[in-house]
């Protein structure tokens, strides 16, 4: 189980938090295509090592945060709001 | 012995003791433009707004903050919608006014082994010395959202109304085993005495 | 003293309280503090089980989670439950036991013929003879290999059966996993220098293997003492931690004390879900087989075994033990039946010499050194050994009723290689050692190949001082390292894994692994431990295998001709050990399962005859009526249409959108324009996900310029939250907008029928309700009965209604007073059901169509796609295949015989063309309005069959309804009722 450490709450049980997805995304344009929108949805790179993403703290804040975890250790490195950029 | 557990341990009678809170409850949301007004607005209708994780006291009114640029309000009982209204002009341009007494449920907990209790549904750690009096927190409990406040004289636990029946029958039977009973309903000014002023 | 085993008192039992119980029908007695297995060898059994293969007797290994064999069924008043470890099972009065895999009788059972054939049934023989044909398995070969094979009999388990068990949250600065000798120092030196602490031991007392020697005993009680006068260190007796989860987070479970179950209405488990911030690993070290035939023979137990037998229970395990050892260690169990009057056989010794050996030569006991055990006899019990020269020469047969064996010890490494630890071989002991990291936690005491008690409390402390001086404590100066009785000196043990001997050596007795399958699994290129495993089955069950884990190893290297440290150990996952389900679902059964939402109104539904249906965590009234069938549902829809009827709403979710940006934010999470909106008014609107799918629906209503408040359905209202935050924090972030769930705040009712309108008029003096101030999708403030609340004009029966919301601590007299206000139009509470009447008649979608595969042209609501301007989910509804023709389509479904009904997912077949279905019933009811059963229906290329005749099948039901496709807009399609 992962512990994430909210900058708002605190370190809290995985459970507390909604997955959202890969934030190292950003959303295109709203004209920007259909193969700049596929890519956004779908590519994904399933990659072995850092990996940053969004978890929304529905259990707790209810604020978004972005996660800088390690997919095969689990590590997080570091924790930070949307705008925060991460290592 | 901290100061948290002393100020803990101090009203904490054997066994675990339940009862309903009769409170109006309104949440002041700051909009982002003007937000750092808030804090006079509030200051000047006597309530002093708790730092972020925190729960602070002043004339018989408390306010909760569990959620960053949000604060929970615990105000005496009013007629339907009056203390919104009231705040919703004081606040107007600064923050959104919502009221929430009927969408959220207050129990006041206390006694020896709340956390004996607490620790079969909640995740969070209340050890004294980590969650002292003057600490909030939203977390989940029993399965359901609920918001802690740890006071002088125990916990308030916010709950939605939905739910609220489904935590106090969760608390009641799990506090079986710990002796646990109801007592007389609590208000908030028996809530807000002695709180920290302002948390750090 | 009870039973002719037991010759001493016990460090754990109380010999004057006995403890009557059965075991396979026969009353024996025990004494309060035995477990099951003790009692057992104090009346002299020895056979307690039938092996799960080739059903040999088998009888007591170990005395702890590890034993492979001695697992028993427990009958109790409900019921009967199966593999229970007799070595662990505290005995109690009446407790009734039996063995298992036998048939008629543990003492001649029919299966052990298949020990005859044994070399027709080697490993891999179930892959490779049970292949073909496919229906073979489910009809033949399973149920036969069930009866023959398997552990214990699995009953249903009905009603209550499963005992009640809870779940309990810890947080600490350390866990210490492990009270022997290494973690009680390891916890002092923790707990002085103010850390919390819990310590958690598997077993019923703290001391592990201090509990053994009668030096220990003063230095243990005087740290049990100072750890319980440290106010922030628990300790956790009968816990055993069942895994590691990462991020410090660890599972434990308790079994409970007799009085600690007795307090908690019969609890027997305990769930602990600890977070420590570092872990102090001192779970010891396990004595381990050696691989020679016969070593299953009942009799043949572990020499560690057979101490804490003596020790904690008093009961000798034999009359006249034999010994077959590689080590000193295993020595103390021979000086302490010595000196508990006992007369040992013989030792067996791999060693040319020892220090061991010298001692207990002293002592009169006789000692064959480089010598193995090639064979024993008898077959229900030890009788003889046979003793072979380090070449598997026949020296001579010694007559023993027991042997005791030991192969060395292997430090417990599960939790550690959990953590990510590296294993690395350790010659002297001849095992592996774990490396963990120190931001993790420390190794400390056996765990760590630091054998001796003296050494391994030093560890302890070592470790502590380590994760002290991390964690920012200093380290405490109040050591017990002074104090300790010294170590024993020691000859170093000798590697032996196998005896070089014709016969069956087991490596895995519980699931009957030889070392001629590891070497089989090794030829059919089964080469990698893990796959091994697979292969043979070796290091699977209850057990895992534990006791002969690296032997299974060692003979896998030899087999291969490649070092054991290249082999390496299987990966222990979690569970360490066998976990009732039920202490998994901990109290959240039954009744509390999930938590139950009630409407601000439950109490006034049920006093109303209301009969409920679960959606979501929701109790919905479905109809008020306790009868089954539909004339209830249909006399509240029809009165509805015919006059007017109020049902609850309040579970539909309710955001309030706040803000100078409120306007813009819903115009990007919305297909529709929300910006055009008045002060005032209402508009339904859709929302996609951002593939281009349909997400929710509902109605936003603008109360002032910047103030908005969304419905969401009910299904979706979480959902759509979450939607809404996520993007509003990730896309928008410069958006000044406030998102509040109110869902609970208001209670909402729906007033609908051509006479809401006097209804509602009744209740809110003062406003005008005539189509030209309050038109349909009108919103705004209004005062309901005095309570300051909102009014909607807007409908989702197609009738003339209204949506009146007030706080919920006044629902009831708002309801009240809408009832009385109704009461001379007869106004009808509807439920769930009437509503999705009401509903499908009209078209209207709800879950069952906007099920996440649909998209707006799909429902037919692509006109409400704004057609300038971005918003979530427009770029990717415009894939050209979702313009498809032959996508699935909503259309409305009538049987062509009036008199049929229709049912919920009914497939929808072309009677002329192939079988293949071209869509399916997604809702269908009983029509008030179109006298017949209508439906709403996903059909491909939907709108293009209107008027066309399809067959509706459930092939499940076996029906068949031939239907027509009409419009889904089955009912006033002109939309006038609305705006009546």
């Amino acid at each position: 189980m992962l512990r994430i450490p909210c900058p708002w709450c605190g370190e809290r049980d995985e459970t507390e938090f909604r997955y959202r997805g890969d934030a190292s995304r950003e959303r295109p344009a709203g004209d920007a295509g259909l193969t700049a929108f596929t890519t956004y949805v779908y590519a994904r790179e399933n990659r072995c090592g850092w990996h940053l993403e969004w978890w929304l703290h529905v259990g707790g804040c209810r604020r978004l945060l972005k996660v800088l975890r390690h997919t095969l250790s689990h590590e997080i490195r570091a924790v930070g709001g949307p705008g925060d950029s991460l290592g | 012995m901290s100061a948290g557990e002393a100020l803990g341990a101090a009203s904490e009678a054997p066994g675990v003791e339940l009862a309903a809170c009769a409170v109006e409850i309104v949440e002041l949301a700051a909009f982002r433009a003007r937000a750092s007004e808030l804090s006079g607005i509030s200051r000047g209708l006597g309530l002093e707004l708790a730092a972020p994780g925190r729960a602070a006291a002043g004339s018989g009114q408390l306010s909760v903050c569990v959620r960053p640029g949000r604060w929970l309000l615990l105000l005496p009982p009013d007629s339907p919608g009056a203390q919104a209204a009231l705040w919703q002009r004081a606040c107007a341009g600064v923050a959104a006014a919502l009221d929430h007494s009927s969408g959220l449920v207050a129990l006041h907990l206390a006694g020896a082994e709340l956390r004996e209790v607490l620790s079969r549904g909640c995740r969070l750690d209340l050890d004294p010395e980590v969650f002292p009096p003057g600490r909030a927190a939203a977390t989940l409990m029993a399965q359901v959202g609920v918001i802690l406040a740890r006071l002088p004289a125990g916990f308030v636990l916010l709950t939605p109304a939905s739910t609220a029946r489904h935590v106090r029958e969760w608390l009641t039977a799990t506090g079986r085993p710990f002796g646990l009973t109801a007592g007389p309903d609590v208000t908030v000014a028996e809530l807000s005495v002695a709180a920290p002023a302002v948390g750090g | 003293m009870r039973g002719p085993g037991r010759i001493a008192p016990g460090l754990l039992t109380d010999a004057t309280r006995p403890v009557g119980f059965r075991f396979d029908g026969r009353r024996m007695s025990g004494v309060a503090g035995d477990t099951l297995a003790s009692a057992l060898l104090a009346n002299g059994v020895r056979v307690v089980g039938r092996s799960f293969k080739y059903h040999r007797p088998r009888g007591i290994v170990t005395a702890g989670p590890e034993e492979p064999c001695a697992l028993i069924d427990v009958i109790g008043p409900d019921g009967r439950e199966p593999n229970r470890l007799a070595t662990t099972l505290a005995l109690h009065q009446d407790l009734a036991a039996e063995s298992q895999n036998r048939w008629p009788s543990l003492e001649y059972d029919v299966g052990s013929l298949s020990d005859l054939f044994a070399r027709f049934l080697p490993a891999g023989f179930y892959y490779k003879t049970f292949m073909a044909p496919g229906w073979a398995w489910e009809r033949v070969y399973e149920p036969l290999i069930r009866r023959a094979a398997g552990l214990g009999k699995l009953e249903a388990i009905v009603g209550d059966h499963a005992d009640p068990a809870e779940t309990l949250h810890e947080h600490a600065d350390v866990l210490v996993v492990g009270a022997g000798a290494a973690g009680l120092a390891a916890a002092h030196r923790l707990g002085a220098s103010g850390l919390r602490v819990l310590l958690a031991e598997q077993d019923v007392a703290l001391g592990g293997g201090s509990l053994l020697d009668g030096r220990w005993d003063s230095w243990r009680a005087k740290v049990c003492a100072a750890l319980r006068a440290f106010h922030h260190v628990r300790c956790l007796p009968r816990t055993t931690v069942l895994g590691a989860y990462g991020h410090g987070v660890f599972g434990a479970l308790e079994t409970l004390s007799p009085e600690e179950s007795a307090r908690f209405g019969g609890l027997r488990e305990r769930l602990r879900i600890v977070r420590a911030r570092r872990v102090v690993l001192a779970t010891g070290a396990l004595e381990r087989l050696i691989a020679f035939p016969g070593n299953d023979t009942p009799g043949v137990m572990l020499a560690g075994a057979a101490l804490k037998f003596l020790r904690h229970y008093g009961v000798a395990v034999g009359q006249r033990p034999a010994f077959f050892v590689n080590s000193d260690e295993a020595y103390e169990t021979l000086f302490a039946l010595l000196e508990a009057g006992i007369a040992c056989a013989g030792v067996i010794e791999v060693r040319e010499k020892s220090l061991a050996a010298e001692r207990a030569h002293a002592l009169g006991v006789e000692v064959h050194a480089a010598s193995l055990v090639a064979a024993v006899s008898g077959r229900r019990g030890v009788r003889a050994v046979r003793i072979a020269d380090l070449g598997g020469r026949h020296r001579r047969w010694l007559q023993a009723d027991c042997l005791l064996i030991s192969g060395g010890y292997s430090p417990v490494t599960s939790l550690a290689s959990q953590l990510g630890a590296a294993l690395n071989w350790r010659e002297a002991i001849a095992a592996f050692a774990p490396d963990l990291a120190p931001a993790i936690g420390q190794v400390a005491g056996s765990a760590r190949g630091v054998f001796g008690l003296a050494a391994a409390a030093r560890d302890g402390e070592r470790a502590a001082g380590a994760i002290a001086a991390e964690l920012g404590r200093s380290p405490s100066g109040a050591g017990l390292a002074a104090e300790l009785p010294p170590d024993t000196e020691a000859t170093v043990m000798a590697a032996l894994w196998e005896v070089p001997a014709r016969g069956k050596a087991f490596v895995d007795l519980q699931n009957d692994v030889t070392s001629a399958d590891v070497r089989l699994a090794a030829r059919e290129g089964y080469e990698h431990v893990e796959h091994m495993k697979r292969f043979t089955t070796h290091g699977m069950g209850t057990d895992q295998g534990r006791i002969g884990a690296l032997v299974g190893s060692a003979v896998l290297a030899q087999a291969r001709g490649v070092p054991l440290a290249e082999v390496g150990l299987t990966k222990a996952r979690p569970f360490l050990e066998p976990v009732p389900f039920a202490a998994l679902a901990g109290a959240e059964v039954r009744e509390h399962y999930k938590p139950k939402r009630r409407l601000p109104l439950h109490e006034w539904h049920e006093s109303a005859g209301a009969r409920f249906v679960p959606t979501g965590l929701w109790l919905r009234p479905l109809v008020y009526s306790p009868q089954p069938g539909w004339d209830a549902v249909l006399a509240e829809a029809r009165a509805v249409r015919r006059s007017v009827g109020i049902t609850d709403v309040s579970t539909l979710g309710k955001i309030d959108v706040q803000g100078p940006d409120a306007a813009r934010f819903l115009d990007l999470i919305y297909a529709n324009t929300f910006s055009t909106l008045k002060v005032g008014r209402a508009r339904y609107g859709i929302m996609l996900r951002e593939d281009g799918m349909l997400f929710d629906d509902g109605t936003t209503s603008r109360l002032a310029a910047e103030h908005f408040v969304v419905t969401t359905t009910t299904a979706n209202a979480a959902a759509v939250l979450e939607h809404m935050e996520f993007h509003l924090q990730a896309v928008c972030p410069d958006l000044d907008v406030l998102l509040t769930d109110v869902g609970d705040q208001w209670a909402q009712f729906a007033v609908a029928g051509p006479r809401s309108r006097e209804v509602v008029a009744g209740v809110c003096e003062g406003v005008d309700l005539s189509n030209e101030s309050f038109p349909f999708m009108a919103a705004g403030h209004a005062v309901i009965a005095g309570i300051p609340g909102r009014l909607f004009r807007i409908s989702f029966s197609g009738e003339l209604a209204y949506e009146v919301a007030v706080p919920a601590r006044s629902a009831l007299a708002a309801w009240s007073a809408l009832l009385e206000a109704g009461r001379p139009c007869d106004i009808t509470p509807y439920g769930l059901d009437a509503l999705n009447t009401l509903r499908i008649e009209k078209g209207h979608v709800t879950s069952a169509e906007l099920n996440g595969n649909t998209s707006a042209g799909d429902l037919g609501l692509e006109r409400l796609l704004k057609p300038h301007g971005d918003f979530i989910g427009r770029a990717l509804s415009q894939r050209p295949g979702l313009a498809a023709p032959d996508r699935l389509q909503l259309v409305g479904v009538r049987p062509v015989d009036r008199t049929l009904p229709l049912r919920n997912g009914l497939q929808l077949l072309d009677p002329e063309g192939r079988a293949a279905s071209l869509g399916y019933v997604t809702s269908a009811t009983p029509s008030v309005e179109l006298g017949s059963w209508v439906g709403l229906a996903l059909v491909a290329g939907g709108r293009r069959r209107i008027g066309r005749r399809l067959t509706a099948l459930s092939p499940v039901h076996g029906e068949s309804t031939e239907i027509e496709i009409t419009s889904s807009h089955m009912l006033d399609p002109e939309n006038l009722r609305v705006r009546g």
